[in-house]
């Protein structure tokens, strides 16, 4: 029997007012693996994102989480849509790295880092800050612990994003467009810190424009347009040439 | 020594009692309309969507009124519907009211001039909605209403010389009064105006002050 997906999306569908934007994805993604959604903008690919980890409410379909739904829980048999207080802790085990970064401009970048650790893994600040200052060194950040992000490049704020992201352990890292707002010269500084986290093993769904990067770096490309997946296989066999989604649905 | 500064220097001990009148009534109306109005604009902003109107049209309703007029209206209008109060305690309600008013909407504004991706990304590492308030939302939006509110406090202690009409002894009743004894007007309502300027200027600087403190944006090395 196949193992569980860590990341599980069924039927997932999503519009903005009259426009659909997700017409019922299925993605699978396994401990492990790093998958990375291509197309064009516009295809649904940040949204599919969000709306996993219900930044966005979807309006049919949902996520699974290591077979936990993400979306709604079980009461006595009923399924009744997860309270903020109840998603938090799911949200914790998706470490979601945006495309502005969204650092807290108030907190140097150890507090950035530091803050999940305190408040949602409950560690002691001593351990928090150590956890974090290791991370900040990890991508290359150790001179720059004490900075607030207005004293950061635009790749050191998201080389921050990834810190805070992946200090918290999480189940899945999701990393939406994290080049598309950078100066080409400070692309390179943040996909090195991607690829050695790739190389560990870690699991992770990357929403990006880099095609050469997702070649690199991919176990598996899905290619999207206008809300359906296209395409879903080896990175050469969907850069290279058209293959079908598992599920065949969008094709033609 | 001119007429009228004699008068000036023999009003100051008066002027004094009538000052900490003033102080008094703008330290409760600052006091109440911040706890007020901060509650008011989170319910605004966060608050269940069947409350957010009724804030928003107290909000709209008492800044559409002059504090001349609520003041009146609940020096009156209390007796009326049977609650007899002083005219002290009718002057900080009034005020406290017009400035809850006010502070409601700077803090409105605040919270929701703090993007929405502050928001999310505090969510995605799992805060809840309290954690989210008190760790990122409040500590950027107090630094964005704090200039704004400073000048509602300012306009407070202003706005606070109009309880004399209703009979609170603050100190532009007590400059009344002496000018009343003395018909030195002019250098009477001079000394009141460098009083009201001296409080509200050294709150002006306080505030500039607490800005730089507080001020996140700083240069890039």
């Amino acid at each position: 029997m196949a193992a569980t997906p860590v990341v599980s999306i069924r039927g997932l569908w999503k519009s903005f007012t009259d426009t659909p934007v997700l017409k019922g994805v299925d993605l699978d993604v396994h401990r492990g693996e790093v998958v990375t959604i291509i197309g064009p903008s516009g295809s649904g690919k940040t949204t599919l994102l969000r709306c996993f980890t219900l930044l966005e409410t979807s309006d049919g379909g949902g996520g699974t989480m290591d077979g936990v739904e993400v979306g709604y829980r079980d009461d006595g048999g009923e399924r009744v849509p997860r309270s903020e207080r109840e998603l938090a802790p799911i949200r914790a085990e998706t470490g979601m790295v945006f495309q502005m970064f969204y650092l807290f401009p108030h907190l140097t970048a150890l507090q950035n880092v530091m803050l999940g650790l305190v408040k949602v893994r409950r560690m002691a600040r001593a351990e928090a800050e150590e956890a974090a200052a290791a991370w900040l060194k990890r991508v290359g950040l150790a001179d720059r612990m004490q900075h607030l992000p207005s004293q950061l490049s635009g790749g050191q704020q998201q080389r921050v994003g990834i810190a805070r992201a992946v200090a918290m352990a999480p189940k899945v890292l999701l990393l939406d467009e994290i080049t598309s707002s950078l100066d080409p010269s400070l692309v390179d500084e943040v996909l090195a810190v991607v690829r050695s986290l790739a190389e560990e093993g870690r699991t992770m769904i990357l929403v990006t424009h880099e095609m050469a990067f997702a070649r690199n770096v991919s176990d598996r490309i899905v290619r999207m347009a206008q809300g359906t997946i296209v395409a879903d296989g080896a990175p050469g066999e969907v850069l290279d040439g058209v293959v079908p989604s598992p599920s065949g649905r969008g094709l033609g | 020594m001119s007429p009228g500064f004699a008068a000036m220097l023999d009003a100051l001990p008066f002027l004094w009692r009538g000052l900490l009148v003033t102080l008094s009534v703008s330290a409760l109306v600052v006091v109440l309309s911040l706890v007020a109005g901060a509650v008011l604009g989170l319910m605004r902003v966060y608050g269940p969507p069947v409350l957010q109107p009724a804030v928003q049209a107290f909000s709209d309703i008492v800044r559409g009124i002059p504090v001349l007029v609520l003041i009146f209206f609940v020096f009156y209008g209390l007796p009326v519907v049977g609650l007899q109060v002083n005219s002290f305690t009718s002057a900080v309600l009034a005020l406290a009211i017009f400035s809850t008013a006010q502070v409601t909407e700077l803090a409105r504004g605040a919270l929701q001039s703090i993007h929405h991706g502050q928001n999310e990304a505090a969510k995605a590492i799992g805060l809840t909605f309290g954690q989210r308030m008190a760790s990122v939302i409040l500590p950027q939006a107090a630094r964005r209403f704090l200039p704004a509110w400073v000048n509602s406090v300012t306009d407070a202690v202003k706005g606070s010389a109009l309880v004399s009409l209703i009979g609170v002894g603050d100190l532009m009743m007590a400059i009344q009064q002496v000018i009343g004894r003395t018909y030195q007007a002019l250098p009477l309502y001079v000394l009141g105006g460098a009083i009201y300027f001296a409080i509200n200027y050294g709150l002006s600087l306080l505030s500039r002050h607490c800005e730089q403190r507080l001020s996140y944006y700083q240069a890039r090395e």
